[in-house]
């Protein structure tokens, strides 16, 4: 078929539309027949489609953490590895931090797409791994080194015409405590691609070879258009904000973050150039990971209509130096370089806030707040391992609530269904809950944290919290006040003990591991906060009728279960207020 | 004499259908849907159309009815009051929900709100196990104060879903017990009984839903039935299940979380049957209305079924992977991906320059341009229109005018100028995307699904699904496309030609090297047990009772399972070995790979009970003449891009189409409900019930 002259709008809205959908499907392989609890239940992983130019033209991701990940790492795969050794049915592997990568958990698997023998373009997958060997459980820890955090996977062939290469099979999997669902994982990533390969080549049959290429190309342009257009509409200015890390799990300091943030006719600049130096512990965000940041930011800021792929990241402009905490360079630690780069967001949107105070919320839980942890399962004496994240408080917006219990920012996993994790996992969750009197006061309150308990009944465990927020807890907005903070209690004895945010210790069946996240911050006045809505939330318990009487000065009946509007008025100093 | 009747209240229109038993005769009617008080609108239809065919009463046998007053009330938050009672330390359940955002980068998102708010919902101490074991007794006081309480709040119905009752019902069962004695007018809803599977969040929603919406649909069926019996009436009464299927009123009133997507269920039955008739087991339906489009598969002839649903989330396009918008049910319902493109789609042109089509709709009202009822964005049907496609003086057999010229001129405004196409082009355009969009919508369920969709055969209805069929029939290189007779009333027939269902499961993990056979055995019989009782209460004879056996299966250690039939007699070794087989070919079809040295384990078994209910035999044909000249009523211009433009098409009334006729296209068939367009490289036949066999013709 011969190259078209011109763009028909029609062919482009089909092409793009069926692009989209292969990169879809994808990841339907891939959740449906993995095994890790992380990748079938809490959905962490994306899928990309590249041109042959190493441009992403689709993508479709559940987790915003991955927007910028696949983009940066299977370029640069690709290049180290020589895209002339890759031949049809072949597919690599890597999960390389410093070689564009994000933490060592994160592996990708990248396969060239061939139509008859013609290099088309690359399919590839990113997905979260539970473990990858290094120094605790699940491969999250407070270390010093990347070396520490797992196997290493430079740019290796795990496919090679059709098959595994059982050696590199074996010797990653020797590495990994989880062998059984690592590989089992490994090979839903390989049958995602497969499904990749097979959609595009429909197409490229139906249509063309060249023609794709030409409405692919289009597709990026199509995506940069519209990103241009949008920007174009945001405030211009330049807008500044600083925040912090609690500390960086290996010192008590910590660490601060500060963003610039340039919106002019160039479009929306990051500067990131206050950085300060990287740091021999976990908290070290890489460039993808960082990029990555930036780009959900923008994301925020334009249509949620508008596509992901090079035209878009082409707007994602950014500057930060190397050697810095945004930034690190190897033997970095970067495991907890997502608590960094999610915090950064906070920060981000927390400048943008006076420009944008319609859109902005106010502080949210902005950490992962990991819990991983493994021992020998009593039941079949096999090591097992786990990993999962804690939701917490989102934060007030104009006009809203911040929600209860919820994932932020570039975080979107789900929980485990505690029941299918008691049956796979020697486990128990003895709480699941809601923490009450959290939230962030304000006109519009913040969401609430959540408290998640565990008990190891029969057997030790060696537990890692990397987590954030027990110092510093998430910010108000525009007169509201920040969200309670987190923490991390060992209960031993009968005596709780507050840990720190980023530690690795054993765990026995007595011991009960309490994780309480933070609530949202609150957005606007807390006095100013409508009197039936502080009575709603007494009501249902979310908030103590104490609290309502003292922070948001509203007196509740809670026999009629009314407002008492006469208290009220005078405890609100008089007829102001609402 | 027997007739039945069926009543499908959709949005805008109620549908009854009469169907006589004896020569499978079927009369339609129409009325206006009363939204406020839907039982009203039900009553309207019934006497309608039985007084219009001089029909007694009586004589009616079988009242077979779809409705949404139950998808309705949880939309609209319009539900009983209602507590829910869970093991102590999880009563936020439903507020954490499944702790995600419904989307990734919206920042003004909400979560769904739950259906029991926060201070009715209580946790009780008591504490079972992963294998039902129990760690700490039910406190029965707790369980005593808590019922007095939800009574003193009023609360009309009560969900209870304690952590691993799915494993062990017995704390759940008394806590139903003291719940009954503290307020006997209460509704109380198990998860034992009304979801028995593993998953609490997915269990206990289920189970809420089921609590919340029992009194609303109580009241409603028992509207419906004073009615009726008060017409005269005495026939069995019956609701459609999400699922296929349609249970007693009393078995409504007891598990209505079965009838929550009870309308679109009726077309793919519809299809299913329509396939048995014609001996085509393999079909795709393809139901386009006014608003969305809808396809579903039937394989083996049983439509594909989903337990991972759910209820109050905006239609996808796709299987996507964000959920968290609505509020999950796990009972069956029948699988339909549904996308924004029915006929009142309004098409666009978005802020990069590209065409879009959807996912906004003019719906019924204003409708498309050309209705004239002040619909101002062009439409699918006005694109269809401009195209010579749709017949301006012939919508739904002229009822309706169609404004042609100011089709032509919103077109133009809005998408032809923008984008420097023509009108027609522009047109055109709409068509191509919209079908392109439905393409994806059937590749996503067979292709992505394993299944090539050139063994299966297309079944299109709706108003607007025969306009389009074919395009998507050469896309998908479909051989044969049925288009049955009244396209626009066969989703309303298929309540017609249903069966009495009811579906049970029981959660039971076991590896199958380590297969406790008369564990398995006995779980079945017990299903069977309960399926038999239930039957014989809605009057069904013994032989009319089949059970079908399925288990749900997947690799140890995964968490999604695949459902495949078992033998209905104890498993023996063998039996055992062509489940695994089937298991390892099915997961390779469905995702890509197998692993035999894997071990499998067994995780829920399930249970069909299915009363059947006679068809009769469809009624043969015998309107027109096998020459299609007599049929033909005029021809007019009508655009294809394979003939590179307008050309003289001719128009057929397809009521004097008779059986045998061949006509190749391009062709457009017209009726009162629907216009089937036949391309230029097509050709259909009339079969003997009437129905267009479209397909291919092969270039010699």
């Amino acid at each position: 078929m011969p190259v078209p002259d011109r763009v028909d709008p029609i062919a482009l809205e089909v092409i793009r539309n069926a692009l989209l959908e292969a990169t879809e499907e994808m990841a339907i392989a891939l959740r449906r027949s993995a095994y890790s609890t992380n990748i079938k239940t809490r959905a962490d992983f994306s899928c990309v489609l590249f041109d042959r130019n190493l441009q992403a033209v689709a993508q479709c991701f559940s987790q915003p953490t991955h927007l910028g990940s696949l983009a940066e790492m299977v370029p640069r795969a690709i290049t180290s590895y020589g895209a002339d050794h890759l031949g049809p049915g072949d597919a690599i592997l890597s999960n390389d931090a410093h070689n564009g990568g994000a933490h060592l958990n994160d592996i990708s698997l990248i396969s060239p797409v061939y139509s008859d023998d013609e290099l088309f373009g690359y399919v590839a997958n990113v997905a979260h791994h539970v473990d990858v060997g290094g120094g605790a459980p699940a491969s999250v820890g407070a270390f010093q080194e990347v070396f520490q955090e797992g196997v290493i996977i430079p740019a290796v062939k795990l496919v090679e015409a059709g098959e595994i290469v059982q050696d590199v099979f074996r010797l990653v999997l020797a590495q990994i405590r989880s062998k059984h669902e690592t590989a089992g994982d490994l090979r839903a990533q390989i049958a995602a691609n497969n499904t990749g390969i097979r959609r595009v080549n429909d197409l490229v049959r139906r249509v063309g070879s060249e023609t794709v290429s030409f409405y692919s190309d289009e597709f990026i342009d199509y995506t940069e258009r519209r990103t241009k257009a949008e920007v174009a509409k945001l405030p211009h200015g330049e807008f500044r904000a600083e925040g912090c890390i609690d500390n960086d799990g290996f010192t008590d300091i910590p660490v601060p973050l500060q963003a610039r943030i340039v919106i002019d006719d160039d479009g929306v600049f990051f500067d990131l150039e206050g950085a300060t130096e990287q740091r021999r512990a976990p908290v070290n965000s890489t460039h993808s990971q960082t990029f990555s940041g930036c780009a959900f930011v923008l994301k925020c800021l334009i249509d949620t209509d508008i596509p992901v792929n090079a035209g878009f990241y082409r707007q994602v402009r950014m500057n930060v130096p190397e050697g810095t905490i945004l930034n690190a360079n190897a033997p970095a630690a970067v495991v907890g370089g997502w608590e960094t780069q999610t915090r950064l967001i906070d920060v981000m949107f927390k400048a943008l806030a006076p420009a944008m105070p319609e859109l902005m919320p106010a502080g949210t839980k902005a950490m992962q707040c990991h819990a991983g942890f493994g021992g020998t399962d009593p039941r079949t004496g096999e090591y097992y391992c786990y990993l999962e994240t804690q939701a917490g408080g989102f934060g007030g917006r104009e006009g809203k609530d911040g929600p209860d219990a919820v994932q932020t920012h570039g975080q979107n996993t789900e929980n485990a269904p505690i029941e299918e994790t008691e049956m796979n996992y020697p486990l128990r969750i003895l709480r699941y809950e809601l923490i009450d009197d959290s939230d962030g006061a304000g006109r519009n309150r913040g969401g609430l944290g959540l408290r998640r308990d565990y008990q190891f009944y029969d057997h030790e465990v060696r537990f890692t919290v990397l987590a954030d927020r027990d110092r510093f807890g998430p910010h108000g907005l525009f007169g509201g006040q920040a969200g309670r903070t987190a923490s991390y209690v060992l209960k031993r004895n009968g005596v709780e003990t507050a840990l720190s945010s980023k530690i690795t210790l054993d765990i026995g069946p007595q011991d009960v591991m309490s994780y309480r996240t933070c609530g949202g911050g609150g957005y606007g006045p807390a006095e100013q906060r409508d009197p039936q809505l502080v009575l709603r939330d007494v009501r249902e318990g979310k908030v103590s009728v104490q609290r309502a009487r003292e922070v948001y000065k509203v007196a509740v009946d809670t026999d009629a279960w009314t407002v008492d509007e006469a208290s009220t008025t005078k405890l609100r100093g008089g007829g102001r207020g609402v | 004499m027997a007739y039945r009747l069926g009543i499908d209240i959709g949005g805008t229109f109620t549908d009854a259908n009469l169907m006589d038993e004896e020569t499978g005769e079927v009369f339609t009617a129409k009325v206006s849907s009363t939204p406020k008080d839907p039982a009203a609108g039900f009553s309207e239809a019934a006497q309608r159309i039985l007084r219009e065919h001089g029909v007694a009463p009586g004589d009616v046998s079988y009242v077979m009815h779809a409705t949404t007053v139950a998808t309705n009330a949880i939309i609209e938050g319009k539900v009983a009051r209602t507590g829910f009672i869970t093991t102590d330390g999880f009563r936020d359940m439903l507020e954490i929900a499944r702790q995600i955002r419904p989307s990734l980068y919206d920042l003004r998102f909400e979560k769904p709100r739950p259906l029991v708010p926060r201070h009715l919902c209580f946790g009780i101490p008591e504490r079972l196990g992963a294998q039902g074991v129990v760690l700490a007794p039910l406190d029965e006081d707790a369980v005593r104060r808590t019922g007095e309480e939800l009574r003193r709040e009023g609360v009309e119905a009560v969900a209870v879903c304690l952590l691993h009752a799915y494993a062990n019902a017995d704390h759940e069962r008394r806590v139903g017990e003291i719940l009954r004695d503290c307020d006997p007018q209460a509704v109380v809803s198990l998860s034992s009984e009304v979801a028995p599977e593993f998953r609490e969040y997915a269990r206990a929603s289920t189970t809420v839903i089921n609590a919340c919406i029992s009194p609303v649909v109580a009241r409603y069926l028992q509207r419906i039935e004073d009615h009726l019996r008060g017409e005269g009436v005495d026939a069995q009464l019956l609701v459609m299940q999400s699922g296929g299927g349609v249970f007693s009123f009393a078995a409504a009133r007891e598990k209505p979380v079965f009838m929550v997507e009870s309308g679109p269920a009726a077309g793919v039955i519809s299809a299913t049957h329509l396939g048995t008739t014609l001996g085509y087991d393999d079909l795709i339906s393809f139901d386009m209305g006014g608003t969305t489009a809808k396809v579903g598969l039937i394989q083996d002839g049983t439509p594909r079924i989903t337990k991972d649903y759910e209820v109050g989330a905006t239609a996808k396009s796709s299987g996507g992977t964000t959920r968290g918008e609505g509020y999950p049910i796990r009972t069956p319902v029948i699988d339909l991906v549904e996308i924004g493109a029915g006929g009142g789609s309004i098409a666009w042109v978005d802020s990069g320059g590209v065409l879009r089509v959807g996912p906004h709709s003019a719906g019924a009202d204003p409708g498309p341009v050309c209705y004239g009822r002040g619909g101002a964005e062009p439409t699918i049907t006005d694109a269809n229109l401009v195209l010579g496609r749709l017949n301006p003086r012939f919508f739904l057999g002229g009822e309706i005018g169609l404004d042609e010229e100011a089709a032509r001129r919103a077109i133009q405004e809005h998408c032809a100028t923008p984008l420097d196409l023509d009108v027609t082009e522009a047109a055109h355009g709409i068509v191509e995307i919209a079908n392109a969009a439905m393409v994806n919508a059937l590749r996503l369920v067979s292709i992505q699904r394993g299944n090539d969709p050139r063994e299966f055969v297309l079944v299109a209805f709706g108003g607007a699904g025969p306009v389009h069929a074919c395009r998507l029939a050469a896309e998908m290189e479909i051989p044969t496309t049925v288009i049955p007779t009244s396209p626009g009333t066969t989703s309303a027939t298929g309540l017609l030609v249903t069966d009495l269902k009811q579906d049970y499961s029981i959660t039971r993990i076991q590896r199958l090297d380590q297969l406790d056979h008369g564990a398995v055995e006995e779980a079945y019989l017990k299903l069977e047990t309960q399926g038999r009782e239930t039957l014989e209460q809605e009057g069904m004879a013994p032989a009319a009772m089949t059970f079908l056996r399925q288990v749900d299966i997947r690799y140890v250690g995964q968490s999604y399972e695949l459902t495949l039939s078992l033998p209905d007699h104890r498993l023996d070794p063998e039996d055992i070995a062509a489940v695994l087989e089937e298991f390892h070919s099915e997961h390779d079809r469905a995702y890509g790979f197998s692993a035999a040295e894997e071990a499998v384990e067994f995780v829920a078994h399930r249970l069909t009970a299915t009363g059947e209910i006679g068809k009769p035999s469809v009624r043969e044909w015998d309107r027109g003449t096998a020459d299609p000249a007599a049929a033909q009523k005029e021809s007019r211009l009508v655009y294809f891009a394979e003939s590179d433009g307008f050309v003289h098409c001719p128009i057929y009334d397809r009521f004097e189409l008779g059986v045998d006729c061949v006509v190749r296209g391009p062709a457009v068939v017209e009726e009162i409900d629907s216009t089937t367009v036949v391309h230029p490289d097509f050709q259909f036949e009339v079969d003997r019930f009437g129905n267009l066999v479209v397909s291919p013709v092969f270039p010699k």
